[in-house]
C-alpha cells in the first residue's frame, strides 16, 4: 500500500470512527431527509405514493440538503480545536486529506441514502420499481461529484461564522449542472422508458471528473488560507 | 530528572484504576528530540527581511533575526502585533510574502514536509479530536508522521505528560490543562527540534500552568529549541533565555531576557 492510500485509509477511518462513537451526523440527517420526502411527497402527490420521476426528485432534494449537513459536520471535526491545523503540520499530502474527507463524505451519503430510500419506497408509496438499477446507479454517480463540491466548499466556509447557510449557498448553484444532469437523465428512463444509455452516464461522470480535478487542486489553497 | 516528569497536579483526578498501566517501567530511555550539539548545529531560524501581508494588510514586516539551536525564545507582543502569524509561519502552515525564512538550514519555501517533520506546534486550541481517547489521537498524529511503533510512543508521552492512566479516556472529558498535556505530546510524537508553543498557558489554572512551565523547561533542558508567544511579561522573562518584542508587525526589541525588567518589556510592547 502506498504512502498516500495508506494516508487516505487513516483519515477516512478516523472520521468514521469519530462519527460511530457521536452517531450525530447520520442519525441527524437521515431524520431531516425523511422529513424532506415527507413533506414534498405529500405535497406533490397528496395521497398517493410519487411516480418515478417525482420520486427521483424528491429523493435528490433529500440527498442535497442532507448532503450539506454532512459535509459541514465532516469539516466542523476538523475545526474544532483546531485539529486541522495538528493534520496540516503532519507530513501528509494536502490530496490526500481532501481524498479522505471526500470518501467519509461520501460513504456518510451512501449510509443515509441507504436509510432514507427503503423508507420512502415502503411507507410512502415511492414507485422506483421501473429502474431500480438505474436509479442507484444515476445517484451513486452524481453523488461523487456533489460530495467533491461538497467538500472543497466546506473546507472554505467552516472557518466562517455563516457556514451553514454560505455552504449551501454555494454548493446548491454550482452543483446545478450536475442536478440537471442526473434529472434529465432519469426523466428520460422514468417517463420515456429509455435504458440508461452510456452517452447520458458519461456527461455525468464528466462532471463528476471535473468537479474532483479542480476540487483536489484548489483543496490545498483553501485549508492554508 | 531520568526522561519523564511524574508532576502530580490538581488537574489529575485519580481514577479507580490508577496503577493499573502505571506499572510500566519508567519511560526513561524516551527521546524527546535528536541530539544536536548546539555549537556546530545550523541556526534554529534565521529570518532576513521577513514580510507576511494578508488582505493588503502587513502583518509583519521585514522582521531580521537569527535563533541558535537549543535556545528558549520568548515572543513578546500586544494583541495584533504578529505573534501567532510569525508562529504560523514557522510551523510552515503559511507562506512569507517576501523575504527568506530558513528553519535549521532550510529555506520554507520549497521545504514545506521536511521543515515540518522538525517542528512542533502547541497552539491555542489543542489540535486534538475531542470525540478520541488521548492515545487514539497520539497513536493517529504518530501514524500520519510514519512513527514505527506509534502506540508504544504514544504511552510513552502520555506518561511523559503524566496522563498514563487517563488514556484510553475521551479529550472531552479532560480539564483544560490535561487536554493541553495531551496536546504538547502530540506536538512531541516525532521528536521535533524546534517547539513553538502559542500562549501554551492561557486559560489554565497555576498548578497547570506550573506543569506546562516545567515540561518546557525540561524540553528545552534537553536540547529542543522553544519558541514562547505569550502575554505573561514577567513569566516570559523568567522562563526564556532571549526576548524578541514584536511591535505592529516590526521586531521592536531583541535582547537577552536577562538584561531586561518586566518594566522595561512592557514599555518597549506598549511604545506607539
Amino acid at each position: 500500500m502506498t504512502r498516500a492510500v495508506r494516508h487516505i485509509a487513516m483519515l477516512t477511518l478516523k472520521d468514521l470512527r469519530i462519527e460511530a462513537r457521536g452517531r450525530q451526523t447520520v442519525g441527524l440527517v437521515a431524520v431531516l431527509a425523511v422529513l424532506i420526502v415527507v413533506v414534498l411527497g405529500i405535497g406533490l402527490s397528496p395521497g398517493r405514493g410519487a411516480d418515478g420521476l417525482s420520486a427521483t426528485a424528491i429523493l435528490w432534494v433529500a440527498y442535497l440538503f442532507g448532503g450539506v449537513l454532512v459535509f459541514e459536520r465532516t469539516m466542523e471535526v476538523e475545526r474544532h480545536d483546531d485539529a486541522l491545523a495538528g493534520l496540516l503540520l503532519a507530513p501528509v499530502d494536502r490530496g490526500a486529506i481532501f481524498a479522505a474527507k471526500l470518501l467519509a463524505n461520501l460513504l456518510l451519503m451512501f449510509a443515509i441514502a441507504v436509510i432514507v430510500t427503503p423508507v420512502a419506497v415502503l411507507f410512502f408509496h415511492f414507485d422506483l420499481s421501473a429502474a431500480p438499477g438505474g436509479f442507484a446507479a444515476v445517484m451513486l454517480v452524481s453523488m461523487v461529484g456533489y460530495a467533491a463540491i461538497g467538500t472543497l466548499f466546506a473546507a472554505l466556509t467552516s472557518s466562517t461564522r455563516l457556514a451553514g447557510g454560505l455552504l449551501a449557498m454555494l454548493v446548491f448553484p454550482v452543483a446545478l449542472p450536475l442536478v440537471l444532469a442526473s434529472t434529465r437523465l432519469l426523466h428520460g428512463v422514468f417517463e420515456q422508458g429509455e435504458a440508461l444509455g452510456g452517452a447520458g452516464l458519461a456527461v455525468l461522470i464528466a462532471f463528476d471528473l471535473i468537479f474532483l480535478v479542480v476540487s483536489w487542486l484548489v483543496f490545498e489553497m483553501v485549508l492554508e488560507a | 530528572m531520568n526522561g519523564r516528569l511524574a508532576i502530580p497536579t490538581s488537574d489529575t483526578p485519580q481514577p479507580a484504576n490508577r496503577g493499573a498501566r502505571g506499572d510500566r517501567a519508567p519511560a526513561s530511555g524516551l527521546r524527546l528530540t535528536p541530539m544536536i550539539d548546539a555549537a556546530v548545529a545550523s541556526p534554529a531560524v534565521r529570518s532576513v527581511n521577513l514580510c507576511k501581508v494578508i488582505d493588503d494588510r502587513p502583518i509583519l514586516r521585514d522582521l531580521t533575526f537569527e535563533l541558535p539551536a537549543a535556545c528558549y525564545v520568548g515572543l513578546l507582543g500586544a494583541n495584533g502585533a504578529g505573534k501567532t502569524t510569525l508562529l504560523r509561519l514557522l510551523s510552515t502552515l503559511t507562506t512569507p510574502t517576501r523575504g527568506d525564512l530558513e528553519i535549521f538550514g532550510r529555506s520554507v519555501r520549497g521545504h514545506g514536509p521536511a521543515i515540518r517533520a522538525g517542528i512542533g506546534l502547541i497552539g491555542h486550541q489543542p489540535m486534538l479530536y475531542r470525540d478520541l481517547s488521548a492515545l487514539e489521537n497520539l497513536v493517529f498524529f504518530g501514524r500520519l508522521h510514519d512513527l514505527s511503533e506509534p502506540t508504544v510512543r504514544a504511552m510513552d508521552l502520555l506518561e511523559f505528560v503524566g496522563l498514563a492512566d487517563r488514556a484510553h479516556d475521551a479529550v472531552k472529558t479532560f480539564s483544560r490543562g490535561m487536554v493541553q498535556r495531551v496536546s504538547i505530546a502530540r506536538s512531541l510524537l516525532h521528536e521535533p527540534r524546534l517547539l513553538l508553543a502559542d500562549e501554551p498557558f492561557a486559560g489554565l489554572d497555576a498548578p497547570s500552568a506550573r506543569t506546562v512551565e516545567r515540561l518546557l523547561e525540561e524540553l528545552n533542558g534537553r536540547g529542543m529549541a522553544v519558541i514562547l508567544a505569550n502575554h505573561d511579561v514577567r513569566q516570559s522573562l523568567r522562563l526564556a533565555q532571549r526576548v524578541l518584542v514584536l511591535r505592529r508587525g516590526r521586531l521592536a526589541l531583541d535582547a537577552p531576557a536577562a538584561s531586561l525588567s518586566a518594566d522595561e518589556a512592557l514599555e518597549e510592547i506598549e511604545k506607539r
